[in-house]
């Protein structure tokens, strides 16, 4: 009898084995790759049909109108975006539409370069900007649908209740029991109501805030949001002005810089004492370890005798605006605070205003910016999806419901 | 091919067999050996002793009596004892004299935990010990029940330095026992963790709490325990953060350590020494006039009447943590030679209703 080699059956990770396997795995992840983004690819492009609504009516129409717009500025392309110079345009001159439809007309952002999404923004630039009631009104209403700010922004006692086991926003096993120490913490109820403030400022930190002097624009509005405790000491007011009202703080900057809380407290409370009556926004029940920093805070202020108020993001409402956004194409682990500030402002203001929101390496002239106004630290990769949601605020901006700043301001 | 793997198979097992046949499995019970190990390591380290009967303690000091006269030389001796044992005026409190950044310390309540001085907790200490050597009179209030209806509030009021133990209460019902001044007040870590929730959330309790004491020093034992460091530190930052008038002491490791090694010659069997003699020890070291008051870890007093077990509750302690009663006699012994002064009876007669 013969019998075969042992060794050779043994021979389970051997080289021709290891390769197989690598082949397989990467062919595997192609496959896997290409249906998601596919699939993606074309769901996104249904959404932007569907919920532009009425003004893009159906695709035909839409794909008719840029092509006579490409004919007739066809001749000129080279030269197209600098011979009406002269003055700003009109919201509703044709030339406007045409600049605005070109913003529309890029459905994801891998389908121009960056550098011709830059110029066509550039050139809408010069048309001004006025509300289209009807289109906000619409977009309103789907964001009060599913998201409804005005009662769910913040935990209040009524929209939480003494015993209500809180879901955490990522963390979906855990579970806060809310207790009576916690439930005196929240407010009555919400704060704000619908449409309460005529004209808000949202700013975020982006670099091309710098030596933007818009200062003097930000301090008019009604009611302005600012993102993760930004500092607006004498160096920077020139450029994003003083005025807060509602200023977010992430609980892991609080974790960084002033140890959780657990030693020095002073010197968070003067960081605080800064946005003088400003209410301080956390995000308490977005994961397990920011519950026990973000209570921190309001007992803080409470032992400092502070006149501002603590509020914390409901996490529901969270899930919702993430979703929401998830809809319309903002992939992201986690959406940002900004987002989050420009969807609550939306309910809650007529007008909204954006500042500073600008997450590419370079203005829209192609200069390189710093990442925040403040300093140079990049986020971590991969965590945020900023360069979509920029996207999609250029295409609110285009559609009229808000208005995104990223010039130099001159007003007042 | 084949012939091969039977024959490598073959020697692996008879290589077994050899192994088997050299070492056969043991016979020694290993159990009960380590058993037996453990037994004398505990015997060791806890001897068995007698502990002095409560009731046999209050007869001998009623049998004594409180008669009492200074002597001054046994109070150089035991001062001299002292410095040459621990050095109280240079090692009462961490400092930056006597320890320097990146200097190693040991805990010295827990076994073999080291930590180092950083720069964070180095900018903490004062620069020396920050009394005024020598002091003159020293009164160290312990929390016995003993002191209840006392009166003895102006006496210990009258002294130059009074140290007081794990932040009792000096609220105006008992000022008239206790007296209302103080100068040093030791705080457990225990304390803070479970009066003040380890100062985590709400620090307006606490630092309300600290205003009865002013100006004293808040005296913790920061370095006993690996659990204590956080809370001690957390203390320093919050009366820090608030301004408060009250300055942060922390015991130095090696100078409590060498207090316990020192009363552990001298036949003191316990886990931990207590407080209280902890700060009897340091004022016999740094002042020249010692009383102590409220040392009394009985449960009933001299006439033989109940008693509770502080002179604000009747909390009990964990039993088998600190030996109070063979404390209690060593200090007694002190008192007999007269180097320092033990306040058992009443000073001032308010038991009786005032005569109407």
């Amino acid at each position: 009898m013969r019998y075969a080699d042992p060794s050779a059956n043994r021979d389970l990770l051997g080289n021709r084995t290891l390769l197989f396997i690598f082949i397989c795995a990467f062919a595997l992840v192609t496959l896997l790759q290409q249906i998601l983004y596919g699939r993606n690819y074309i769901k996104r492009g249904l959404q932007f049909g569907w919920q532009s609504g009425d003004q893009l009516a159906n695709w035909t129409g839409l794909f008719n109108i840029t092509d006579d717009q490409a004919v007739q500025s066809g001749s000129d392309s080279s030269s197209r975006y600098f011979e009406f110079y002269e003055g700003p345009f009109e919201y509703n001159s044709t030339r406007c539409l045409e600049l605005r439809h070109e913003i529309l007309e890029v459905k994801v952002l891998s389908m121009v370069k960056q550098s011709e999404l830059f110029d066509r923004w550039k050139s809408l630039q010069m048309c001004k900007w006025a509300m289209n009631i009807s289109e906000a009104n619409q977009f309103k209403s789907t964001l009060s649908r599913c998201c409804n700010a005005p009662a769910f922004l913040f935990t209040t006692q009524k929209n939480t209740p003494l015993g209500t086991k809180l879901k955490y926003e990522v963390d979906t096993s855990g579970i806060y029991h809310i207790n009576q120490e916690i439930f005196r913490m929240f407010p009555k109820d919400m704060p704000y109501y619908r449409s309460q403030f005529k004209k808000c400022a949202v700013v975020g930190n982006g670099g091309i805030l710098k030596n933007s002097r818009c200062g003097r624009e930000i301090n008019s509005a009604d009611f302005v949001f600012r993102c993760n405790l930004p500092p607006i000491s004498e160096k920077y007011t020139m450029d994003v002005g003083v005025k807060t009202d509602v200023v977010t703080v992430n609980p892991s900057i609080i974790t960084e810089r002033f140890h959780k809380l657990e030693k020095w407290r002073r010197p968070f409370y003067r960081v605080l004492q800064v946005y003088e009556n400003a209410s301080v926004l956390l995000p308490a029940f977005y994961n397990t370890r920011n519950t026990d920093v973000s209570i921190r805070v309001k007992y803080v202020l409470d032992d400092f005798e502070s006149p501002q108020a603590v509020y914390y993001f409901h996490p529901q409402y969270l899930v919702n605006v993430s979703r929401y956004w998830l809809s319309l194409g903002v992939r992201a682990k986690r959406i940002s605070t900004g987002l989050i500030l420009v969807t609550a402002a939306l309910e809650l203001c007529e007008e909204v205003h954006l500042f500073g929101f600008w997450a590419f390496p370079m203005n829209p002239s192609g200069l390189y910016i710093t990442h925040h106004y403040y300093d140079n630290v990049k986020p971590r990769p991969g965590f945020h999806a900023m360069p979509s949601e920029i996207f999609n605020f250029l295409h609110l901006h285009s559609r009229g419901i808000l208005r995104v700043h990223t010039g130099t301001c001159s007003c007042c | 091919m084949s012939p091969c793997g039977w024959a490598r198979r073959h020697t692996s097992r008879g290589a077994m067999a050899v192994l088997a046949w050299k070492f056969p499995r043991t016979r020694l019970p290993v159990g009960a050996s380590a058993l037996c190990v453990v037994v004398l390591c505990w015997l060791y380290i806890f001897p068995v002793y007698r502990l002095p009967n409560e009731k046999e303690i209050v007869q001998g000091v009623l049998q004594q009596g409180t008669a009492w006269r200074r002597n001054q030389t046994a109070a150089r001796d035991f001062r001299k004892q002292m410095e040459d044992c621990c050095d109280p005026a240079h090692l009462f409190a961490m400092t930056k004299l006597n320890s320097p950044m990146g200097k190693s310390m040991w805990y010295d309540g827990e076994l073999l935990y080291s930590f180092t001085i950083d720069n964070s907790t180095y900018s903490l200490f004062p620069q020396a010990t920050p009394f005024q050597l020598p002091l003159k009179k020293c009164v160290v209030v312990g929390n016995g029940g003993i002191l209840k209806k006392s009166g003895c509030g102006r006496q210990i009021d009258e002294a130059n330095f009074v140290m007081r133990c794990n932040l009792p209460p000096l609220s105006s019902e008992y000022t008239k026992d206790v007296g209302s001044k103080s100068h040093l007040v030791t705080a457990n870590p225990s304390i803070i963790r479970q009066r003040f929730q380890n100062l985590l959330w709400s620090r307006k309790t606490f630092v309300d709490n600290m205003k009865i004491y002013n100006h004293s020093y808040i005296y913790m034992p920061a370095f006993s325990m690996k659990t204590g460091t956080e809370p001690s530190l957390r203390v320093y930052y919050t009366l820090s953060d608030v301004g408060a008038n009250q300055t942060v002491l922390f015991a130095n490791p090696n100078f409590l350590r060498s207090i316990g090694k020192f009363w552990k010659n001298r036949g003191i069997h316990a886990k931990r020494l207590s407080t209280g003699l902890f700060l009897v020890s340091a004022a016999l070291g740094l002042c020249e006039e010692v009383a102590i008051y409220g040392f009394w870890p009985f449960s009933v007093d001299m006439h033989e009447q109940p008693i509770s077990h502080h002179y604000y509750d009747n909390v009990l302690p964990f039993s088998g943590f600190h030996a109070m009663p063979e404390e209690f006699l060593q200090l007694w012994y002190l008192h007999k030679i007269g180097a320092l002064r033990m306040q058992l009876d009443p000073c001032e007669d308010t038991s009786l209703p005032p005569p109407s």
